[in-house]
């Protein structure tokens, strides 16, 4: 019916790029399980799948009440050493029976949810992409925030982050189709100061590399919102030229060499990447986010030589 | 940074000067938020004025989220959310001004390892976020205190920096009730020890505020005859002897604040407008909770003595 997840994004809290032994101790959140990794290009490593067992109301646009039964997959990674994600989703499928079987059955299928009753794809798709869930409903977004919080409470970190930044939270959906030579697509809004909102329509074969899609995406919408927010709260902020970039080194520092749209991303989904980069075009704000901080710079270092030659 | 407000009795004026020092604090430029920890008498609303949370909230407050009914508990922006026009826009150069308000007709509840976890949990998220978090517990022993010194033994908690400033006012009652309830029986450094903290670092990280003090040298004061005079002068002096035989002087007094008409009449927050246009607050008061923000992060004045 359909496939539907929650990426929560945040800054590691620690004070610089947390190296690779660390990393795999702190992304080890099921014994016995390997934490996974690749190096180019960039360190990213990804935390063994999660589940958790769900039986509550799927939210429904039309407020209908639809039972769903089943297991969410979530799992946390953490990119360039720096930036720690957390993200939830499961599969949305019509229950065969009218009644919740035991759960052996359930976990033989896992990060699938069970929907009993009668439930319209369309509908829960609309209610889970609405701004506001009603109370009672599945919280995918609770599922992601502690898989995140797992990563951020470990003792390996330090705790002294370069700055302080808000999370941000992706909500995703995908619907399926069937037509033949239909490319995926996909809609961004940014719903709240920190939640957006993705609406995708993928070729159903492909629907299993939306996931890592969507926490690339979730990564650079964050990289962008912080960037934004660091300089904001920098370049207005009182004091001279000098001040005001020294302000923004944390962002130099940590932030400016993440940017990789779409590096790990599967071949079949790289249609929704080009979309979202003509409109709304995130790389295209980023672009002209670090011209306008490395220009500040190049301003900064003149006044310094025109003072020491004057 | 985690601060946490307490008191020894209710009514010392903890609510209204921790949320002035934190308003002043997110003047400052820091990303601050507040937590009604208050559980019996969640007001916090009122003083920031925000008009759906007088007495607390009824959206998911921190009540429901350490009883486990909401994910995370509600968050309001003061710079949007206040009904007060002095803090409807956010200061150029100013922080984020967070309210984490208590729900209405909540009360106190005994601390579960559940809550203490789920607090905790709270904690180590705003860390990720806000430069200062202030906690502003219930008076006196309360279940509230109990959890939070729990909450911050945690292990995960350990690198966090965490603060306590203990409100009273400078009469005799009350500075042998703040005495007795950081130093007592089941006092705030007993409680901690007890759930795992270090006496002496605990000790180390707590200061001691005085409020709606009358300064007997204060101008304000002309009208007095000079009888009145001379025995505010002894009582005042009796009452520092007091106060450091019982560890509550001036080693580790972090900030006085004066009586205050505005703040005795109603809890709210002094702008600067109260002070230089309106002039119905006094300087004074303002300086002081522009120098207790400073000094709630300026690491020279929680040195060990």
């Amino acid at each position: 019916m359909l496939t539907f997840g929650e990426v929560h994004t945040g800054l590691l809290q620690n004070s610089t790029s947390l190296p690779w032994d660390a990393t795999a101790e702190v992304l080890n959140l099921l014994v016995g399980e390997q934490v996974r990794r690749s190096e180019r290009p960039m360190a990213y490593a990804v935390s063994p799948n999660l589940l958790t067992s769900v039986d509550c109301r799927l939210p429904a646009a039309s407020g209908k009440v639809i039972r769903g039964v089943g297991t969410v997959v979530s799992r946390a990674s953490i990119t360039g050493g720096h930036v720690a994600q957390g993200s939830g989703h499961a599969v949305v499928v019509k229950s065969t029976a009218n009644r919740r079987l035991s759960w052996s059955h359930y976990l033989t299928r896992p990060g699938t949810i069970e929907a009993i009753g009668k439930a319209v794809g369309g509908d829960i798709a609309r209610g889970f992409a609405g701004a506001s869930q009603p109370m009672g409903t599945l919280d995918l977004g609770a599922i992601s925030g502690r898989t995140l919080d797992a990563v951020q409470r470990s003792t390996r970190l330090d705790r002294h982050p370069p700055f302080r930044t808000q999370r941000t939270h992706m909500r995703w959906v995908v619907t399926p189709t069937d037509e033949p030579g239909v490319e995926a697509t996909g809609t961004f809004r940014v719903a709240t100061p920190t939640l957006r909102v993705l609406e995708l329509v993928v070729p159903r074969e492909h629907v299993g590399a939306i996931v890592d899609l969507c926490e690339d995406l979730a990564l650079h919408d964050w990289l962008l919102t912080t960037l934004l927010a660091l300089m904001e709260s920098s370049l207005t902020g009182p004091g001279t030229r000098a001040q005001r970039i020294a302000r923004l080194r944390p962002a130099i520092d940590t932030l400016l060499h993440l940017w990789m749209p779409a590096a790990r991303v599967d071949e079949a989904v790289q249609p929704v990447w080009q979309s979202l980069e003509r409109r709304p075009g995130f790389t295209r704000q980023w672009e002209a986010s670090v011209s306008r901080i490395r220009d500040q710079m190049t301003l900064g270092t003149l006044a310094l030589l025109e003072s020491a030659t004057a | 940074m985690l601060i946490f407000a307490t008191s020894d009795k209710g009514g010392t004026g903890r609510s209204v000067t921790s949320s002035n020092i934190l308003y002043r604090s997110a003047l400052q430029g820091s990303d601050v938020c507040y937590l009604d920890f208050d559980f019996g008498s969640p007001t916090s609303g009122a003083i920031f004025n925000i008009p759906t949370t007088l007495h607390g909230t009824t959206q998911g407050g921190l009540h429901s989220y350490l009883h486990g009914m909401v994910a995370d508990p509600q968050r309001l922006e003061i710079w949007q959310e206040s009904d007060r026009s002095s803090l409807r826009s956010r200061p150029p150069g100013a922080g984020r001004l967070v309210l984490l308000p208590g729900d209405s007709g909540g009360g106190e509840f005994p601390i579960t390892k559940e809550n203490t976890e789920r607090c905790a949990r709270l904690f180590l998220h705003l860390e990720e976020e806000f430069d200062l978090c202030l906690v502003d517990l219930s008076a006196g022993r309360s279940y509230a205190t109990e959890m939070v010194l729990a909450a911050t033994a945690n292990e995960a908690l350990r690198n966090i920096r965490t603060r306590w400033l203990v409100f009273h006012r400078w009469t005799r009652q009350h500075v042998l009730a703040a005495s007795g309830l950081v130093y007592g029986e089941r006092g705030i450094l007993h409680t901690g020890e007890n759930h795992g903290h270090d006496r002496e670092e605990l000790a180390n990280s707590l200061r001691f505020v005085r409020t709606a003090v009358v300064n007997p040298d204060s101008p304000e004061l002309e009208g007095l005859r000079p009888a009145q005079i001379a025995w505010l002068r002894d009582v005042d002096r009796d009452l520092s002897e007091l106060a450091s035989s019982r560890k509550v002087g001036r080693t580790l007094l972090l900030g006085s604040i004066p009586l205050d008409p505005v703040l005795q009449w109603r809890e709210q927050l002094i702008s600067d407008n109260d002070v230089w246009s309106r002039r119905i607050a006094n300087r004074e008061t303002l300086e002081q909770f522009d120098s207790l923000a400073k000094k709630i992060v300026d690491d020279a004045a929680w040195e060990t003595l």
